[in-house]
């Protein structure tokens, strides 16, 4: 064991009853990372992590965690702590006792356990409420107790559900900074799931994108945002123009399109909006929308391509609806895709 | 919200009036003639009475005990069940709970009926008994307090699990993982999450279990016999072979004040649990 | 985790033979061609079925309970609508005292509810049974009219009537035109619940019967008493059957559960 594996999840197949949510997964994550699970509902993001927190037993496979095998290991005796998206908090008990919860049932001396409860509840700001209950506390309130919660049992790995999913914008910057500075002070390996890509871009080391319970590229935010190896990722990531290659044309819907340029060997393209080239280059489309969005300003054009997204700067002359506009896709921009469909 | 009282008291004083005269009247004369002096004044000789004969006394302790260990194994077994059903799929949640509820449709001498066939001596129990070689002869399993305990346990657990499922359902979602994940065992998960945030289910529950084994004729007349009486049961017996009227008005008020009692002391129990949990924080 | 999977069917298994299996046997017990109640079952006959319809009491008995549990019901709705709408939609003085007396008869065991009326109604007064009867049924079920019909109202938005009211209406007209048909759900889910209550019931007419009139789960026990034949079984049976009909069917049109 090294710090490069810390937990490992070795052919890991997870099921509900007969229906699998997770096929054969393979994950290697390092101490002290911050790690990504990100991906649509029912890709099997939260049930990963269910399995890791041991509250789902695997089908077959291996959790492997500090060196030891904890496949079947109880969810109690794993020391890895969950944020559940509902926070899940006792409403029965004060947020004192909620964070007190865990060090209280591993019969933590009395002097030791007010004194890291304190301190647990000082560290996400809520010194002041210790004697509330659940109900009396707004919705980010909660989740800093959840947060200590979990945190003053002093877990090998911390997983949360949707972590920012529930919070208004001013809210999500907070526990946004909140988990980093929370990552930072005690190094805790942390893993979130989450159906938001800014969520993952912003805040993950490493992200580790699934699709049908099957992982479909992992790779630093950099990587997932710039260089997506698959059209699922690229159309994930907001890559809204995505091409299958064959015979180095395009496929369009209206057959093979030649297209300029030392075409790589690939399985598809795919472009950014604001990757499209719009006043000139080799195809012509009609504007079917228009909108404006501040800086830029997005056209949908109608084109042998199919339809086409465009976005560019908002300072340049707007075009009118049903214009005609010519305009190129730059093979040098896009991103190349190792896999389609 | 209308205002206008009249028209209210129109509509509400006839239902008023009718369960006034009909019920409450008549019961308040049956409950007084039990202080009633034979020579004009009031007394409580008759509750002495009552209470210094040692039969009495038995079938005292024994509604008492039925009825709490009928409310203890129904919450039991109540939790187990109302568990079982809500961690089921939608559809066959419908239909277990269903399965659940049928039998309170069915007419209480029929599902006391039964056990006659079950318990009797030459019922199925016994059969099953005298062929693995339990027991030799018939067991005498009827007119019994077991099969009292059996016959109200039956009765009345539907009640309870009813209770308990849309307790487990209104918890709030993940406590129970969450309390997994901070390192709870089973036993811990039940005792330190479940059981508080469900306690007014059970209380519910428990109160009408209770309630129902005080005031459950059929059952201890049919599967008590004669001889193993329950509260219920001697009042019928002392207004029909005896006569005594004074001592069914004795019983009838015991029977209230004991349903009256259970509630007010399950509700106390439930409160009390949630003040040590209050308390707690304030010594740590 | 093995051990969780198989607690779920187990436990069920066990909690649903204890709550059904008896009902079942009974069923069984019914179609036996023995001279006893016994199970399992002596042969195959329909012979005690068709004796149920030839007991003279079953029949004058069950033509009671039938009574009483429509006639009862009907008064005790007639009684509790109008007063559940006064205690839903009126600032009414006193309205938690006159819940509660309305409610009362559901908290004291039947059989003191029976004795009373006995001793106290019946006798001094010459009322004749069958009117005695009439009576307890109907307190007996006023609780259920009320606690369903109340909960039905709340369910339905009070500014209706309102609506009503100012397009024209008078306010019976209103209750008659807008409330009632918006509550017909609630008011048959009563009647079905009151319906079974009644028929169901016994410790409160055990007091009340006299020669010739008897409901008929106090006439089956006074059968048992004499004769142990497999007929009480099959007429269990057929009265479960009944009941179970009528609540499926409710359930299935009106969503009885709803409102119980």
């Amino acid at each position: 064991m090294s710090d490069q594996n810390f937990l490992t999840l070795e052919n890991l197949t997870l099921a509900y009853g007969d229906t699998v949510a997770v096929k054969d997964l393979n994950l290697t994550i390092g101490k002290g990372e911050l790690v990504a699970f990100l991906g649509p509902s029912g890709c099997g993001k939260t049930t990963t992590m269910r399995a890791i927190a041991g509250l789902l037993s695997p089908a077959s496979g291996h959790v492997k965690l500090d060196g030891v095998d904890i496949t079947r290991v109880s969810a109690n005796k794993r020391n890895v702590g969950l944020m559940f998206q509902s926070y899940a908090l006792f409403p029965h008990l004060s947020v004192y006792e909620n964070v007190a919860f865990g060090l209280r049932l591993k019969k933590t001396p009395a002097a030791e356990l007010d004194k890291r409860v304190r301190a647990g509840i000082t560290s996400v700001g809520l010194t002041d409420y210790a004697d509330r209950k659940p109900a009396e506390l707004s919705g980010g309130q909660q989740q800093r107790v959840a947060l200590a919660r979990s945190m003053v049992m002093e877990p090998k790995v911390l997983l949360l559900d949707e972590p920012l999913s529930n919070l208004d914008a001013r809210l999500r910057l907070d526990m946004r900074s909140e988990l980093q500075r929370v990552q930072k002070e005690t190094g805790v390996t942390m893993i979130f799931v989450t159906h938001d890509q800014g969520e993952a871009l912003s805040l993950a080391d490493r992200i580790v994108v699934m699709k049908r319970g099957a992982i479909e590229q992992i790779g630093s935010p950099e990587d997932i945002y710039n260089r997506p190896t698959s059209a699922f990722v690229a159309d994930f990531v907001g890559f809204e123009n995505i091409f299958e290659l064959s015979d180095g044309r395009l496929k369009t819907p209206k057959g093979l399109v030649e297209i300029s340029g030392p075409v790589p060997i690939a399985a598809g393209l795919a472009w950014r909006p604001r990757m499209v080239t719009l006043g000139s280059g080799p195809f012509q489309g009609a504007v079917r929308g228009a909108s404006f969005a501040g800086n830029s300003r997005e056209y949908l054009l109608d084109t042998p391509l199919g339809p086409i997204k465009a976005e560019v700067d908002a300072a340049l002359p707007s075009h009118e609806l049903g214009a005609e506009l010519a305009f190129d896709l730059p093979v040098a921009a896009a991103a190349q895709l190792r896999k389609f469909g | 919200m209308f205002q206008n009282r009249a028209e209210a008291l129109a509509l509400a004083l006839p239902a008023a009036l009718f369960a006034a005269a009909v019920f409450i009247v008549p019961v308040v004369i049956l409950l007084s003639d039990g202080f009633r002096a034979p020579g004009g004044g009031w007394t409580i000789s008759a509750y002495t009475d009552f209470f210094s004969s040692s039969l009495n006394q038995a079938v005292f302790l024994r509604t008492l005990k039925l009825g709490a260990l009928v409310t203890i194994v129904a919450a039991v077994i109540g939790y187990a069940a109302a568990f079982a059903i809500v961690s089921l799929e939608p559809g066959a949640k419908g239909k277990v709970t269903g399965l659940i509820v049928l039998p309170l449709m069915i007419s209480p001498v029929a599902r006391t009926y039964a056990w006659i066939v079950i318990l009797g001596r030459t019922g199925i129990v016994n059969q099953a008994f005298q062929a693995l070689g339990i027991s030799e002869a018939p067991l005498r399993i009827l007119f019994s307090e077991t099969a009292i305990f059996i016959g109200l346990l039956q009765l009345f657990l539907p009640l309870m699990i009813i209770s308990l499922i849309s307790a487990l359902e209104n918890m709030p979602k993940d406590a129970i993982p969450a309390a997994r994940v901070l390192g709870a065992n089973w036993f811990q998960v039940f005792w330190k999450v479940i059981l508080p945030l469900t306690k007014e289910g059970v209380v519910i529950g428990g109160t009408l279990v209770f309630t129902g084994c005080l005031t459950a004729y059929i059952t201890p007349a049919i599967l008590g016999g004669s001889k193993v009486l329950m509260l219920e049961t001697l009042l019928y017996q002392q207004v029909s072979v005896s006569n005594n009227f004074v001592a069914a008005s004795v019983i009838a008020l015991i029977l209230i004040v004991m349903s009256f009692a259970a509630n007010i002391l399950l509700k106390r129990v439930a409160t009390a649990r949630n003040k040590t949990t209050r308390n707690t924080k304030g010594t740590a | 985790m093995m051990a969780r999977n198989l607690f779920i069917p187990i436990t069920l298994g066990l909690v649903i033979a204890f709550l059904i299996g008896p009902f079942l046997i009974i069923v069984a017990a019914s179609f036996s061609a023995g001279e006893t109640l016994a199970f399992p079952p002596q042969g195959f006959s329909l012979r005690w079925i068709a004796k149920v319809f030839t007991v003279e009491s079953f029949r004058d008995s069950f033509f009671m309970s039938l009574f009483l549990a429509i006639g009862g019901t009907l008064a005790a709705l007639i009684l509790g609508i109008p007063a559940s709408y006064a205690l839903s939609r009126y600032k009414l003085p006193g309205a938690e005292t006159i819940r509660t007396i309305v409610s009362a008869p559901i908290i004291v065991p039947g059989i003191i509810v029976g004795l009373s009326l006995l001793r106290y109604i019946v006798v001094p007064f010459q009322v004749g049974i069958t009117l005695a009867l009439f009576l307890a049924h109907t307190a007996l079920i006023l609780p259920y009219a009320v606690r369903v019909v109340s909960a039905s109202l709340g369910n339905l938005r009070s500014d209706i009537e309102e609506a009503a009211v100012l397009l024209g209406s008078s306010r019976l007209g209103a209750f008659f035109r807008v409330v009632l048909p918006n509550i017909r759900g609630g008011i048959m889910s009563a009647f079905i619940l009151g319906f079974v209550t009644s028929f169901n019931q016994v410790p409160v007419s055990l007091f009340l019967s006299g020669p010739g009139v008897r409901t008929l789960p106090v006439d089956m026990i006074a059968y048992m008493e004499i004769v142990f034949d497999p007929s009480v079984a099959a007429l269990s049976a057929l009265l479960a059957f009944m009941s179970i009909g009528i609540v499926f069917i409710a359930e299935r049109f009106l969503g009885f559960s709803r409102y119980v």
